[in-house]
């Protein structure tokens, strides 16, 4: 009778301190996924922050005469496009960080072929405005490459922490997904440059 | 472990002509490029001249209104000297480096790092002032590429790298000076308190010196024990609110040594602002 209490206690105590890691488990899984998405917050920030730059870099550009339109209007579809792409947070998986990823090089790629037409433009390049324009989107794409990295080593923290043992039991029974990572631009070991 | 670039840079001067020692330093030097960013620095410096290109008295005075600008508004301007980046770009160098120290506090993210590699035979000159987060809106890009332009670049050119330093640091400080306060500090609701405390006190005080001197005319011979007992009291609690201010104000910059010298990065973060030029 004794003996059976004392067997009894034992499982109910081993029990609970499996309930306890458990939630000690799932609480600093959910902070970590916390921490990813509000650094993707700080992503789409910076993105966000290069979109907003280009309406006045093209209206200065745009003065000049005879700047090439088509280069132009490139930029401006490729904003339209990229600023379009909007993705679920709380879903950072392969497939649509890939979509957003693509739309975003589309408009840096525009934007570099734009910086590479205004080298001919000698009086472009020494206006005061299109100087500071200059210098802001260079700032900013900096700014994209930093969060960037920041994303990505937050996103490998908590992809690490939801694989290794004990915790990926948890990770898999409450449903925590592995967050994707941004890809280097393709022969580039460094986020796209606007070189200048 | 330090960065054995002073050192390095001492046995430059000695052993250059000499073959071993060329050997040892061109080891050295392939050992420097191998290594990582510079670890903070110990005792914590502002500026830390690891290229042995600023001449003491003015490194000094450098690091003297750094130190000055720090105590009196919290944000922290650090100054890096660099023989080589190594393997990275400037501006990755400089975020990296920045992040790593933690220039300016926590949560206020109110730091500058300028970054400077001269002009040597490794390559051209390269130069980086690196904004935290908290200093963008006053410190923009347009800004810090205008200043490494006209203020800094000149200078370099003719090799006056602290001259460079010193007019960039100038309107550095003038930019950020209004944006932040070391008083922000001891205006926590704590701090108010103790300050209507010590208003209490005083008229506490005040009212029992008019107690006491009325009583003057009746009692004479209690008046030195009590004025002593007030003293007391009056000591005891005005220590205890410049107790509270104090340890607030050390809590929020890191340890604060006595003798005025800085006191350590606060772990501010930053985020790629800035920018960066070369000559």
């Amino acid at each position: 009778m004794k003996k059976g209490l004392i067997i009894t206690l034992v499982i109910v105590f081993i029990i609970l301190l499996i309930i306890f890691q458990g939630i000690g488990m799932y609480n600093s899984l959910v902070k970590s996924e916390e921490a990813v998405t509000a650094q993707w917050a700080n992503v789409e920030n910076v993105y966000q922050r290069r979109a907003d730059l280009i309406p006045n870099l093209v209206n200065t550009v745009k003065g000049y005469a005879n700047f090439e339109q088509k280069t132009l209007t490139d930029v401006i579809e490729a904003r339209a496009k990229a600023t379009s792409v909007q993705i679920n947070p709380e879903k950072l998986d392969e497939a649509s960080l890939q979509k957003f990823q693509a739309a975003q090089e589309g408009l840096s790629s525009a934007l570099a072929r734009l910086m590479v037409v205004v080298e001919r433009y000698p009086d472009l390049k020494a206006n005061q405005n299109f100087l500071e324009l200059q210098a802001q989107l260079e700032g900013t794409e900096n700014r994209i490459a930093v969060e960037r990295r920041k994303f990505n080593e937050m996103a490998q923290t908590y992809n690490t922490r939801i694989r290794t043992f004990p915790r990926n039991v948890f990770a898999s029974m409450f449903g925590f997904e592995k967050k994707a990572y941004f890809q280097a631009a393709e022969g580039a070991q460094t986020a796209p440059k606007v070189e200048f | 472990m330090n960065y054995p670039t002073k050192f390095l840079s001492a046995m430059h001067k000695k052993l250059t002509f000499q073959g071993p020692g060329l050997l040892i330093l061109l080891l050295m030097v392939s050992f420097l490029r191998a290594a990582d960013l510079p670890e903070r620095p110990m005792p914590p410096r502002l500026v830390n001249d690891l290229a042995g290109i600023i001449e003491p008295q003015k490194l000094a005075m450098l690091e003297a209104q750094l130190v000055a600008f720090n105590d009196t508004t919290s944000t922290q301007i650090a100054i890096v000297t660099v023989p080589t980046l190594g393997d990275f770009d400037i501006t990755d160098f400089a975020d990296r480096l920045a992040e790593k120290w933690g220039v300016g506090q926590k949560g206020k993210n109110n730091g500058v790092l300028i970054v400077l590699k001269p002009k040597n035979e490794e390559g051209p000159g390269r130069v980086r002032i690196s904004v935290g987060y908290g200093l963008e809106e006053v410190i923009t890009d347009a800004v810090t590429k205008r200043i490494i332009e006209t203020e800094m670049i000149p200078f370099f050119r003719k090799g006056d790298y602290a001259g460079g330093l010193e007019a960039a640091v100038q309107i550095l400080m003038q930019l950020s000076s209004g944006k932040y306060k070391a008083a922000d500090y001891l205006k926590d609701p704590g701090n108010l308190l103790g300050g209507v405390w010590i208003l209490i006190i005083i008229l506490f005080i005040f009212m029992l010196l008019i107690f006491l001197g009325r009583n003057n005319y009746y009692h004479a011979g209690t008046q030195p024990g009590s004025i002593l007992s007030t003293l007391m009291w009056m000591n005891m609690l005005g220590n205890t609110g410049q107790h509270g201010k104090w340890s607030d104000f050390s809590g929020g910059r890191g340890p604060f040594s006595s003798g005025g010298g800085f006191g350590g990065f606060g772990g501010g973060s930053f985020g790629g602002g800035g920018a960066s030029g070369r000559w």
